[in-house]
């Protein structure tokens, strides 16, 4: 199993565990963090939003194109400038998601499924194909910026990155802030309602598309923050590296029980864990794009509610 | 089969959902050619009796036996095929097709048409559908729907789509009917001509009716023996006139008139 | 179609087919490509059609049965044109495209199961699914190629094979949907729980919907391997499927005539769009969040329209 020759297999077994451990949790915390996104939206609209994964790529490009200006300013890589880069990222991309909500999906609110579900995937296209011109972002791969220094911290003899360490701590810490928004504020009460009973969230004075817009907006600027620390560990940025990290991450939300925000959560990390520590498993790697699919559709299939989500009985 | 065996039987009939027992222990037999009323408050567990009966709900307890046979683990398809037809409370007729195509659709369960007669089109098959349209025109004409034969089914007005939920049931050919709450939303007139509707209904084709009502007048009207739900529970069973002067039920029923609009239990796939 | 005059139709169809065979010789072999593309696309759109507008089944996954039936016919005919002298070619190809049918068939059959359970968007990521793992299969399957595909397959779709297979597949399922059985798709499409309270069983509908509809894909897909020559894993993904279904939607869903003039306007609107090759892909794009909006009962329904929208869950 571990190759003298290869630098990554140097440690002990044991070590490359945590090694691997810790792999596991920064790049299922990303999943989480997209996760998030999936199951609000589908909480409140019963749809699922194809093009969250475009907006993640857009927030990685943002932050891409501002990191050079911001550090004029603040000193980058340095913790005050990466989050000054990682707010306005997170804003653009709110912006961004609340437009697509406003112009492609409202005009389609209580339209068949399948109709939504085509136009989230024209609007995913669109933006792909859009991006991909040359007079937009063109298709190579860009070099993404340093944002943070990289060291190598040496913790109980197990050698960890510091980005898996940021990685984690930003998720835990938008974790508990979105916990916090649901439960604690009265916009959180109002989303609860109206993915509950949109109708009769209206009745009771809820305005349905501010809550929407706000959801939309919310969780863009997650999928943004995402895409930055998705775009840190990755070799580069290019139009179509939303793709990866979507599908996982919309797995992740179903094996979590769609519209689930804990689901999503714990859905992320497990996607995330599995996904490393299967990479390391040789011949399997090939297929990972159809693990992931298997896991949906046997999911979907014996256990559709997901690990936390509720099932519901279809009435007659 | 003898006299003695009823049509339909539910022997402690009982279903939970969760925590909930929305039908609990009900007995109730309906004969052949009788007409039975099913009445109770919002919530009482009418329709989920109607759906344990149709085979949309499995029953968690107890038997259901048609005509002496146990139908547990039959599809709604199959006991349609077996004698059971029903309408819906919220009137689910097909969007997409026609008056016509809608009731042609439930005469489909006695043809032996498949696949491959459908593609081969021999002389078989139109002599089939030949017969199959005269039957439904038959059904059509009988219910004075003849006329908008072609139209599609959702934009008739109201009272036909009522009417028009009934042939295509009738079109299966049941020995059963069940009619769930057909005079929601009706005026006095209509309610007039639809429990003459019933009669003509259970003398001409000699089938059994099971009615879920709200309304008093109707299920008094027509039926000759009512049972009274009250949270999933039978309270009460009789003729009409038993029925009226039960003190159970008319506690059950006390202020509960006039919110008789909406069944609680009814919940559309919002 | 008229029900009684439904057989003759089909042979006028098939007459045709050969008819503009005949023709073919005569057009520029670049033309002649396209007419072909026209006839693979009317048979991919009008057997989703019975899946997805008949049946009101989401299926993402038609792309999957095409390379399920594209695989298998290249392959049998790759490995069997040594063996077979050149005046039987023609008959090989029949064995190879029916082969291809029927593999994809029963790809259909192992994904139409799950559809029993799954409706709406779950369908259509499901289907999906399987469309992208039967890829990622057959990207890592060396008997097939591996990513790099199946080429040299032998040039033997023609005009006429093509038109006469899809008048074959307009007949099937017009023939199906236009009869008492029939009436039990829409049925089901348009609500399940009414449809099997009248004896219609919505399994074995909507399994024979995907059996029959993975039919004719896995047909178009073995006419496509053996017109483009060359087939790759990648030219089967989910982009390919939602190709095919904007084919249904634009034709108004559960209208093969529609669906059939959508397919040959999507077929041929590109070729006309080459020019703009930069910005062909963002106006596809737009085209289908515009259609979404502004027509989705599609482009030909004028009248009668299917009022999926009324039941639509909110």
């Amino acid at each position: 199993m571990s190759d003298p020759t290869n630098p990554s297999f140097r440690q002990r077994p044991l070590d490359s565990f945590f090694q691997q451990l810790v792999n596991g949790l920064a790049l299922g915390s990303v999943y989480a963090l997209i996760a998030l996104g999936y199951t609000m939206v589908y909480g409140v609209l019963r749809f699922i939003n194809f093009a969250h994964a475009d907006v993640l790529m857009l927030g990685a490009f943002s932050a891409y194109f501002l990191s050079p200006a911001v550090g004029l300013v603040l000193p980058l890589p340095g913790i005050a400038g990466s989050l000054v880069v990682m707010l306005i990222s997170a804003a653009i991309c709110a912006g961004v998601g609340i437009l697509i909500e406003i112009f492609a999906y409202r005009p389609l609110r209580g339209r068949p499924k399948l109709t939504v579900l085509i136009t989230a995937i024209g609007v995913s296209l669109l933006i792909e194909y859009a991006c991909q011109h040359r007079a937009v972002f063109g298709a190579a791969t860009r070099p993404f910026p340093t944002l943070f220094r990289e060291r190598n911290l040496d913790l109980f003899g197990v050698t960890i990155s510091s980005n898996d360490l940021v990685v984690v701590l930003v998720t835990a810490l938008l974790l508990t802030g979105m916990w916090f928004i649901v439960h604690r504020t009265r916009v959180g009460i109002a989303m609860r309602a109206v993915s509950f009973n949109p109708q009769a969230a209206a009745l009771m004075g809820i305005n349905i598309n501010r809550v929407i817009s706000f959801t939309f907006g919310l969780g863009s600027a997650l999928a943004a923050v995402a895409g930055i620390l998705y775009a840190m560990k990755a070799p580069g940025i290019e139009p179509l590296m939303g793709i990866h990290p979507g599908l996982r991450a919309f797995v992740a939300a179903v094996l979590g029980g769609i519209g689930n925000l804990p689901g999503a959560s714990l859905g992320g990390l497990l996607l995330g864990l599995l996904e490393t520590f299967a990479g390391g498993i040789p011949g399997l790697s090939n297929y990972r794009d159809a693990i992931a699919f298997s896991i949906l559709i046997l999911i979907l299939l014996f256990k559709p509610a997901g690990l936390l989500g509720k099932s519901s009985v279809e009435k007659v | 089969m003898s006299a003695s065996v009823p049509l339909l039987k539910l022997d402690r009939a009982t279903i939970r959902f969760g925590g909930l027992t929305a039908v609990s222990s009900l007995d109730l037999e309906i004969g052949h050619n009788e007409m039975v009323g099913l009445i109770g408050p919002n919530g009482a567990g009418k329709t989920t009796a109607f759906n344990l009966i149709t085979g949309v709900y499995q029953p968690t307890e107890g038997t259901i036996t048609l005509e002496g046979r146990p139908t547990a683990g039959l599809r709604p398809h199959q006991l349609a095929k077996s004698g059971i037809a029903r309408t819906f409370q919220n009137i689910r007729l097909f969007a997409s097709l026609s008056v016509f195509d809608n009731v042609r659709v439930a005469t489909q369960l006695h043809r032996p048409h498949g696949v491959s007669n459908a593609l081969w089109r021999g002389r078989a098959f139109h002599e089939s559908e030949a017969a199959v349209e005269k039957e439904v025109i038959a059904l059509l004409s009988i219910f004075k729907l003849e006329g908008f034969r072609d139209e599609l089914a959702v934009s008739l007005p109201y009272g036909a789509q009522r009417r028009l939920e009934i042939v295509r049931a009738l079109a299966t050919r049941p020995r059963l009917l069940l009619l769930d709450e057909p005079a929601a939303g009706m005026n006095p007139t209509e309610k007039e001509e639809l429990m003459h509707l019933i009669r003509f209904i259970q003398e001409r084709f000699s089938i059994s009716v099971l009615l879920v009502e709200h309304d008093m007048t109707v299920v008094m009207g027509v039926c000759q023996r009512i049972a009274v739900l009250e949270y999933g529970k039978k309270i009460a069973e009789g003729t009409p006139e038993q029925i009226q002067s039960d003190h159970r039920v008319i506690e059950a029923y006390l202020g509960d008139e006039g919110a008789d609009t909406e069944d609680g239990e009814e919940v559309d796939n919002a | 179609m008229s029900v009684r005059g439904a057989k003759r139709w089909l042979l006028v169809g098939v007459i045709l087919a050969f008819v503009l065979s005949w023709f073919s010789g005569r057009i520029n072999p670049y033309d002649r490509g396209v007419w072909i593309d026209c006839g693979i696309n009317i048979i991919l759109a009008v057997s989703l059609n019975l899946i997805l507008g008949h049946t009101g089944q989401f299926s993402l996954g038609h792309a999957g049965f095409m390379s399920v039936g594209g695989y298998t016919a290249a392959k049998l005919t790759l490995v069997c044109a040594v063996l077979v002298p050149a005046s039987l070619q023609p008959l090989l190809f029949a064995a190879a495209l029916l082969a291809g049918g029927l593999l994809a068939a029963l790809a259909g059959l192992l994904v139409g199961i799950p559809s029993l359970r799954l409706r709406g968007d779950y369908l259509a990521i499901v289907t999906l699914g399987f469309a992208e793992i039967i890829r990622v299969i057959m990207q890592n399957t060396e008997a097939v190629g591996g990513a790099s595909g199946l080429s040299g397959i032998p040039k033997l779709a023609t005009v006429g094979w093509t038109f006469a297979l899809a008048a074959i597949t307009i007949y099937t399922v017009a023939g199906l949907v236009n009869s008492t059985y029939g009436r039990g798709f829409l049925a089901v499409s348009d609500d399940e729980v009414a449809a099997s309270a009248m004896g219609v069983n919505p399994v074995r509908y909507k399994v024979t919907a995907f059996v029959v509809g993975a039919f004719f894909a896995g047909v178009a897909g073995a006419l496509y391997a053996h017109h483009k020559q060359t087939i790759v894993p990648t030219g089967f993904d989910w982009l390919k499927s939602i190709d095919i279904v904007v084919m249904v939607i634009l034709g108004g869903m559960g209208r093969t005539p529609g669906v059939i003039l959508a397919a040959i306007l999507l077929t041929w609107l590109p070729e006309q769009l080459r020019v703009f090759a930069d910005y062909r892909m963002i106006l596809y794009a737009l085209l289908i969040i515009l259609l979404m909006i502004l027509r989705p009962q599609g482009l030909f329904t004028f009248r009668n329209a299917r009022r999926k929208g009324v039941k639509a869950a909110s």
